[in-house]
């Protein structure tokens, strides 16, 4: 279990850190990034956890999104950047891509099949993993986002 | 002449004409400025919210009223004099450009700069030109990063050390190709297609060899790196602040693209003879 947790820990900032160099944050985030990135999605991870939180992933990304935002709004004026180079990449690896895609997946398998079974079986695939996708973006960007709002002084003068 | 006498003749020029700017810059100098300050900046994958907030804060630095609409693609913006027959309007394109951080973080930082230290126009001017050209990154760090950040993405999802060298070859691949026909200018729609594509046949690979036990997560997250994440994020944050065409524009770019890499992920599975979902 330990050892799980420290693993998706160091594994979330790594792809913090892959996701900040693609959308070219300041060098000086990196650190920054890549530990909001460990701290938040192992907070997911703990949530999510059978024995511990045992949270929907909807809730659990809710809560730990929120964390993100809090820990990017009082880091920005650390490093002079702004909060959403160090939230966006953050949130990244909590973003539900295996749903989106399977969503389309589930479309265009709606097209090619021939059978109506076939048919309401994608379609149930597509609404599904698209509704779920959408709610947790949702969920994500709003509870990110809150203490921006919350803390609006602080994140828009963190480059002050 | 000499060049030595043109070149000071021209540094006087430019000082008259900063210490005219200083004291009181026209409507006309403001909006134009303030518009190429735009559309750098929503081009760098800033949120409305943010660009409302700077340009703001850097007119009234500059003693004007600015009233901006941010569209999709333009930005309409009107800036005037309080108390003055002096106004001027303009359309401006957003530039499309790579998302950019360290862009949004160097023009975040110069509008405060405007604000404080009272920076010229003229001076302004120079540093926007300053920042938006030497914003450049190393591709072959970035490809590395990214490929890396995509081999710890399926091992999140619970992939095998195979299936996570498999997804880093598979990122690397797909990722140089992105940067490749991001240099040929090719439409960004056929190159999420295509990066997908690549990827997901290599990523299939892991099917065929016996020691992966998480050939469905390898393909599943070779392609994770095309997704549109910062767009999705910002529409929805658009949304929140009620930018509600800006925030329906990104998420239906961030849906067609999505839409292009599932496309060509499934092209690939298909290929590989890969069952799909």
């Amino acid at each position: 279990m330990l050892l799980e947790f420290i693993k998706d820990a160091i594994l979330a900032a790594m792809a913090a850190i892959g996701f900040g160099a693609i959308s070219r944050i300041p060098r000086r985030a990196y650190l920054w990034c890549a530990l909001i990135a460990a701290i938040s999605h192992s907070c997911r991870f703990l949530l999510m956890d059978k024995d511990l939180g045992d949270l929907h992933i909807l809730a659990a990304t809710a809560i730990a999104s929120f964390l993100t935002g809090i820990l990017a709004v009082f880091v920005s004026p650390l490093a002079k950047t702004p909060a959403e180079a160090y939230f966006f990449p953050s949130l990244l690896p909590m973003i539900p891509g295996i749903y989106a895609y399977k969503s389309f997946g589930g479309i265009v398998m709606c097209i090619l099949g021939e059978s109506q079974q076939h048919f309401q079986y994608y379609f149930y695939q597509f609404a599904r993993n698209g509704l779920i996708c959408f709610a947790i973006i949702l969920a994500m960007v709003t509870c990110a986002t809150i203490p921006i709002f919350t803390f609006k002084t602080t994140a828009f003068s963190a480059t002050r | 002449m000499t060049n030595t006498t043109i070149n000071a003749a021209a540094s006087c020029r430019a000082t008259a004409f900063t210490a005219t700017q200083r004291d009181n810059p026209s409507s006309k100098e403001v909006c134009l400025f303030l518009a190429d300050y735009a559309v750098s900046l929503l081009g760098s994958g800033a949120t409305c919210i943010r660009l409302e907030k700077n340009i703001l804060r850097m007119a009234s630095a500059f003693g004007k009223k600015v009233e901006l609409t941010i569209m999709p693609r333009h930005i309409h913006m009107t800036v005037w004099q309080p108390n003055a027959d002096d106004q001027f309007t303009s359309i401006s394109s957003v530039k499309s450009g790579p998302i950019s951080f360290s862009l949004n973080t160097t023009l975040s930082r110069l509008s405060w700069r405007v604000a404080d230290e009272g920076l010229s126009l003229d001076e302004t001017r120079k540093k926007l030109l300053e920042a938006t050209t030497t914003d450049k990154d190393n591709p072959w760090l970035t490809l590395l990063l990214a490929s890396l950040a995509n081999a710890s993405f399926c091992g999140i999802f619970g992939g095998d050390p195979t299936a996570m060298s498999i997804v880093f070859i598979a990122t690397a691949a797909g990722f140089n190709l992105k940067q490749l026909l991001a240099k040929l200018h090719a439409d960004t729609r056929l190159a999420f297609f295509l990066c997908a594509f690549v990827s997901s046949v290599i990523g299939s690979s892991d099917f065929l060899f016996p020691s992966g036990s998480t050939p469905a997560v390898a393909v599943g997250t070779s392609v994770l790196y095309l997704v549109p994440g910062i767009p999705f994020l910002n529409s929805f944050s658009d949304l929140l602040y009620r930018h509600y065409i800006c925030a329906f524009s990104r998420f239906t770019d961030a849906m067609i693209l999505t839409g292009c890499l599932s496309l060509g992920l499934c092209l690939g599975m298909k290929l590989m003879n890969v069952g799909m979902f």
